[in-house]
C-alpha cells in the first residue's frame, strides 16, 4: 500500500495534470455554469432587481401549471410503457432461444429509433392514424379516429425511447440467465416463480433505471409534441419554445423550461442512487454460462416471439413509408417515383448538411476526448473534487434541451461572450450535453482496469499526460469511441437545445426537417431523415471497424507487454 | 492503420496513441477557424419568412441581376422576429424578407427596422407600404377557406361560403389552422374575424371558441394543415391562398372557397433590419423586390402571391381563383398595436379552452 501511495504521489502533484484540472473547470464554467445561473438570473430578476414573481407567476398560470403536469404524466406513462417494452425485447432476445439472425435483425431495427432524427416517426404516425390513415381508415376502415392527443404521443414516444430500456436491460437479464435461475429450477420452482422471484428481483435496479432515462428522455422530447400533441395536450417543452419564438418572450421561457428543473433533478439523484446500488447484478451475472430457453414455456415464447415481432414491423413499416416519402412527388395525392426530394436536399440543403456535418466532425473528436479525460478524472481522484466534477459534468446532460439551448441564448448572446450565430455555441453545447456516455463507460472500465498498471508507468518515470496516453487511453479506448459515436449521433439528430442556437451562419438539418415539415415539404424533410440516418449508420459502422482494430489481439500483447 | 499480424506492440500501442492525439491536434487546429468561418464580405444575409421553394428562385435571380451573393435561412414569421429581436444589439442579417404585415408592424413597434423607401415605393398604395418607409410589401396574400373535397362529398357539404359554415358540427375535430403563438397566418385570421364583427372583440372571440371545438389541431406554421387537409386527415382549415393553390398544385383534391362576410389579407412585406451591416446590398434588394423585376417572376415560378406593384398584372388563373372574393382590409396600424394583447387573450380563452 504504501508503495503504491508514493508511487501515486507524483502523479497528484503534476503540474499537467493540474493544468488539465484548471482548464477543465475553466470550460465546465464557462459552458455549464455560466449560462445556467444566466437563465436563473434572468428568470429570478426584473427591473428592480431579485424577485419570484415570475416563478410564482408561472406556479399560479393554470395553463403552465397544466403543461407541467402534462409533462410529467406524458414522462410517467411513457417510462413505464417504454420500460416494459424494453424488458420484454431484452428477455426475448435474451431468454427464449431465438435464432442468431433474428436478434441480429432486432438488434438493427431497434436501433433505428436511437439514430434518427426527430420527427421520424411523428411523420409516420401522422400519415398512418387519422380520419384517413393507412392503417385506421385503409387497413380498419374507421372513419372517426383522430392521430392528435395523447395516445399517439404516448405511443411514438414510447417507440422511440424503448430501445434506451433495451440496451439498458439487455445485458443484465444476459447476465442473470446463468446459475441463479438454474438453482431456482433445480429447487423445483415452476417458470413463473423463478420469473418473479428471481429475474424479476435482479433486474429491479436496472428497470428502475430504464425508467429513470426514458422518463428523463420524454421529459425533454420537444419534437414529438410538437407535431403529435395537437390542443389538448401543452407540455412544457413546447411551450417554452412557442413563448420564446412566437411570443418574443425570453424571460418566459426561461421561467417555464426552469419549471422542468423539478422533475430532471429528481430523475437525476434518483439515477445517481440506483446506479451506485446496481452493481451487485452485476457481480452476480459473471459466473455461470446462460440457460437458454429454460425461462419460457413455449406458448409464452410464441406469444414474446409474436410481440417483438409485431413491434419490429411497425418500426420497420414506420422507415418503409418514410423511405417512400422521399422518393414520391407528393404523398397521398401524386405518387409517382421521383429523385427530386433528394435534388432539393443535395442542392438547397447543401448549406445545412455541409454545416451539421462540420459540427458533428469537430464535436465528436472533442466531445470524445473531453468525455475521457473528465471520466479518468473522476475514476482517478478522490474527495470533493470528484463528486463536484461528477456533478457539474452531468448537468446539461441530466437537464432538458430546452433548457440548454435557452441557457446558452441568454449567456451568450451578449458581451463578454458574444458566441450567437457561431458554430462555436453549437459544438459546445453538443460536447457538454452528450458526453456523459463517454465519461460513464471511461468511469466503468477504469474501475475495471488494475490501478498498478498506471503506477508502474509512473514508477519508470512518466508524467500524467504520457501516462494517461501511453498507457490508459488505450486501455480506455471502447470508451473514447462510444463517446464519439454518441456525441456524432447526437450531433446529427438533436434538435430540442440547438433549436435555439442556429443561426445565418450555422443551420443544422434537423432545424431544416422542422422547417420543411412546416413548410409542406414533406419529401424534402423526408430524404433529409432518410440521408441522416445512413450517414449516422455509416459513421457509426466506421467507428466500429476503428474500435475492433485497435483492440485487435495485437494490441491485447501490448497492454500485457505495457503492464510488465 | 491496419496493424498487421506482426506483434509489433510497443508500435501498436503507439499508432494508437498517435491517432487519437492526431485527432485532437487536428480538431484543436481547426476549431477556431471554424468557429470564424468567415461570410463573404459585401454579400448579404436575410432571414426568409417566404418557404425555401419560393424564395430561393427569387434570391438566385436577384443574385444574377446584382452581382450580389445572399445566404438567407427560412423561419416561420414568429421566429424569424423573435431572432430579429434577440439580435437587436448585434444584428446577424439585413434584411427581413417576406412574410406577413402583422410581423412587420410588431417589429416596427420595438424598432428594429431601418426606414428605406425605394424607388417604387410612391406607386404603392397606402395598405402596402409604412408612411416612413420602415416596411414595404412586395406580394398581397389572401385568406382562404380550403376543404377536402372528398370529405366534403361524404358529409354532404358544399364549400364554406361563410364564417357560420366552419361551425357545422361536420366539422368537428376536422379543422386543423395555425398557431397565433408562431404564425402570422393565425394572427391575420384573428384579426379578419375581428374586421368581420366590427372589431367587437367578445363576439369575435365567442365566434373563436365556438370555432375550436372543430378544430383538430393548431398547427405551428400557416401552411402546416395543408398536407393533412389534402390526404383528408383534416377536413378543411383556413390558410393563405399561396399555400392552399400549392396544395392543390402538388396534386391534393381540394377546394378553395371564401367566406362571404370577407376575409383578410396579408401585405407580404420587405425591410431593412436597423444596424445592418450590409445596408448597401440590403437596399438594393428593397429595390428589386418591391419592383417589377421580381414581382413579374411570380406568376412564371407557379408562386401564387399577388404582386403588390401595380404594374405587374396578376397571373390569369390566380385571378380566376379570387373572383368574387370579398378581400376586406384589416387597419395594420390597430393591428400592429394590438397584437400581443390579441394574441395573449387567444392564448388565454380559445387555445387553452379544451
Amino acid at each position: 500500500m504504501a508503495v503504491a501511495a508514493s508511487a501515486r504521489a507524483p502523479a497528484q502533484r503534476d503540474p499537467l495534470r493540474t493544468i488539465v484540472v484548471v482548464a477543465l473547470w475553466f470550460v465546465l464554467g464557462l459552458f455549464v455554469l455560466y449560462p445556467l445561473a444566466c437563465l436563473l438570473v434572468r428568470a429570478f430578476s426584473d427591473d428592480a432587481g431579485f424577485t419570484f414573481g415570475p416563478i410564482v407567476g408561472a406556479l399560479g398560470n393554470p395553463t403552465h401549471l397544466r403543461a407541467l403536469r402534462n409533462s410529467i404524466v406524458l414522462a410517467t406513462l411513457v417510462g413505464i410503457f417504454g420500460t416494459a417494452a424494453g424488458f420484454l425485447f431484452a428477455f426475448t432476445v435474451e431468454r427464449t432461444g431465438m435464432g442468431r439472425g433474428l436478434r441480429r435483425m432486432i438488434d438493427l431495427v431497434i436501433l433505428l429509433p436511437l439514430i434518427s432524427p426527430p420527427f421520424t416517426t411523428s411523420i409516420g404516425f401522422v400519415f398512418s392514424f387519422g380520419p384517413r390513415g393507412l392503417i385506421t381508415h385503409g387497413l380498419f376502415g374507421m372513419q372517426n379516429a383522430q392521430v392528435y392527443g395523447w395516445t399517439s404521443t404516448l405511443t411514438a414516444e414510447a417507440l422511440t425511447y424503448f430501445p434506451l430500456a433495451f440496451l439498458a436491460l439487455r445485458p443484465l437479464i444476459a447476465a442473470i440467465g446463468g446459475d441463479l435461475e438454474e438453482a431456482a429450477f433445480s429447487l423445483g420452482g415452476s417458470r413463473w416463480q423463478v420469473f418473479r422471484t428471481v429475474t424479476l428481483p435482479l433486474t429491479l435496479p436496472g428497470i428502475g433505471n430504464a425508467f429513470l432515462l426514458i422518463f428523463a428522455a420524454s421529459l425533454a422530447d420537444f419534437a414529438t409534441p410538437l407535431i403529435l400533441a395537437g390542443n389538448n395536450l401543452p407540455v412544457l417543452p413546447t411551450d417554452a419554445y412557442l413563448q420564446i419564438t412566437g411570443m418574443f418572450d425570453l424571460k418566459g421561457g426561461a421561467v417555464l423550461s426552469l419549471l422542468l428543473l423539478v422533475p430532471a433533478g429528481l430523475v437525476f439523484f434518483a439515477q445517481r442512487y440506483l446506479v451506485e446500488r446496481r452493481s451487485y447484478v452485476t457481480i452476480t451475472g459473471k459466473i455461470g454460462g446462460r440457460a437458454q430457453g429454460a425461462a419460457a414455456a413455449a406458448w409464452v415464447r410464441w406469444m414474446l416471439w409474436a410481440i417483438c415481432a409485431a413491434v419490429t414491423a411497425f418500426i420497420l413499416y414506420l422507415y418503409a413509408l418514410l423511405v417512400y416519402t422521399s422518393v414520391v412527388v407528393a404523398f397521398g395525392a401524386n405518387e409517382s417515383l421521383t429523385l427530386a426530394n433528394y435534388q432539393v436536399i443535395f442542392t438547397e440543403g447543401i448549406p445545412a448538411i455541409k454545416d451539421t456535418l462540420i459540427i458533428a466532425l469537430v464535436a465528436m473528436p472533442l466531445g470524445g476526448l473531453y468525455g475521457v479525460t473528465v471520466g479518468y478524472l473522476i475514476a482517478r481522484s478522490r474527495g470533493l473534487g470528484r463528486h463536484m466534477l461528477e456533478i457539474v459534468s452531468m448537468i446539461n446532460y441530466a437537464l432538458p434541451g430546452t433548457i440548454v439551448g435557452i441557457a446558452y441564448l441568454i449567456a451568450f448572446n451578449d458581451t463578454p461572450f458574444a458566441l450567437t450565430g457561431t458554430a462555436t455555441i453549437i459544438i459546445a453545447c453538443y460536447i457538454f450535453r452528450y458526453s456523459p456516455t463517454g465519461i460513464r463507460t471511461t468511469v466503468a472500465l477504469l474501475q475495471q482496469v488494475d490501478r498498478s498498471i498506471e503506477e508502474a508507468s509512473f514508477s519508470l518515470g512518466a508524467g500524467t499526460l504520457r501516462t494517461f496516453y501511453g498507457v490508459t487511453l488505450p486501455l480506455i479506448m471502447p470508451a473514447f469511441f462510444a463517446g464519439l459515436g454518441t456525441v456524432f449521433i447526437r450531433a446529427m439528430t438533436a434538435i430540442s437545445a440547438t433549436i435555439f442556437l442556429v443561426s445565418i451562419n450555422w443551420t443544422l438539418i434537423t432545424v431544416r426537417i422542422l422547417e420543411n415539415m412546416t413548410e409542406v415539404a414533406l419529401g424534402p424533410a423526408a430524404a433529409f431523415s432518410v440521408f441522416v440516418i445512413v450517414v449516422v449508420l455509416l459513421v457509426t459502422s466506421l467507428l466500429n471497424v476503428a474500435l475492433r482494430r485497435m483492440t485487435a489481439p495485437s494490441l491485447r500483447v501490448a497492454r500485457l507487454g505495457t503492464a510488465s | 492503420m491496419p496493424l498487421g499480424d506482426k506483434p509489433a506492440a510497443g508500435r501498436a500501442r503507439a499508432n494508437a496513441g498517435k491517432l487519437t492525439r492526431r485527432t485532437f491536434v487536428t480538431s484543436a487546429l481547426v476549431a477556431p477557424f471554424v468557429a470564424g468561418k468567415a461570410r463573404a464580405a459585401g454579400g448579404l444575409n436575410a432571414y426568409s419568412i417566404w418557404p425555401e421553394n419560393y424564395a430561393r428562385p427569387m434570391m438566385e435571380a436577384f443574385e444574377k441581376a446584382s452581382g450580389i451573393a445572399v445566404k438567407f435561412v427560412r423561419f416561420s414569421s414568429g421566429e424569424a422576429l423573435a431572432r430579429v429581436l434577440a439580435e437587436k444589439g448585434n444584428p446577424q442579417v439585413d434584411v427581413l424578407f417576406g412574410g406577413p404585415v402583422e410581423t412587420f408592424t410588431a417589429g416596427q413597434s420595438k424598432g428594429v427596422f431601418e426606414a428605406y423607401k425605394s424607388p417604387s415605393w410612391s406607386e404603392l398604395p397606402d395598405r402596402f407600404k409604412d408612411k416612413d418607409g420602415l416596411w414595404t410589401a412586395i406580394a398581397d396574400d389572401p385568406l382562404v377557406f380550403m376543404t377536402n373535397s372528398s370529405f366534403l362529398k361524404q358529409h354532404n357539404l358544399q364549400p364554406p361560403a361563410s364564417w357560420e359554415d366552419l361551425l357545422d358540427p361536420a366539422y368537428k375535430d376536422m379543422l386543423q389552422m395555425a398557431d397565433a403563438r408562431t404564425s402570422g397566418t393565425a394572427v391575420t385570421r384573428i384579426f379578419s374575424v375581428l374586421q368581420v364583427n366590427n372589431r367587437n372583440e367578445d363576439a369575435a372571440f365567442a365566434y373563436m371558441k365556438k370555432l375550436r371545438k372543430n378544430v383538430q389541431s393548431y398547427t405551428k406554421s400557416g401552411g402546416g394543415g395543408t398536407v393533412p387537409v389534402g390526404l383528408g386527415q383534416a377536413g378543411g382549415g383556413i390558410f393563405f391562398i399561396v399555400d392552399a393553390l400549392f396544395t392543390r398544385q402538388k396534386g391534393y383534391d381540394v377546394q378553395i372557397s371564401f367566406p362571404k362576410e370577407g376575409i383578410g389579407s396579408a401585405a407580404e412585406c420587405i425591410a431593412l433590419i436597423k444596424g445592418a451591416k450590409n445596408a448597401d446590398s440590403g437596399k438594393k434588394l428593397i429595390d428589386w423586390t418591391t419592383s417589377p423585376a421580381m414581382q413579374s417572376l411570380l406568376a412564371p415560378n407557379k408562386i401564387n402571391f399577388i404582386p403588390a406593384h401595380p404594374k405587374v398584372p396578376t397571373d390569369p388563373s390566380l385571378a380566376e381563383v379570387l373572383k368574387g372574393a370579398k378581400i376586406i382590409e384589416i387597419d395594420d396600424t390597430w393591428a400592429g398595436a394590438n397584437r400581443q394583447r390579441i394574441i395573449e387573450r387567444w392564448v388565454a380563452e380559445v387555445l387553452n379552452a379544451g
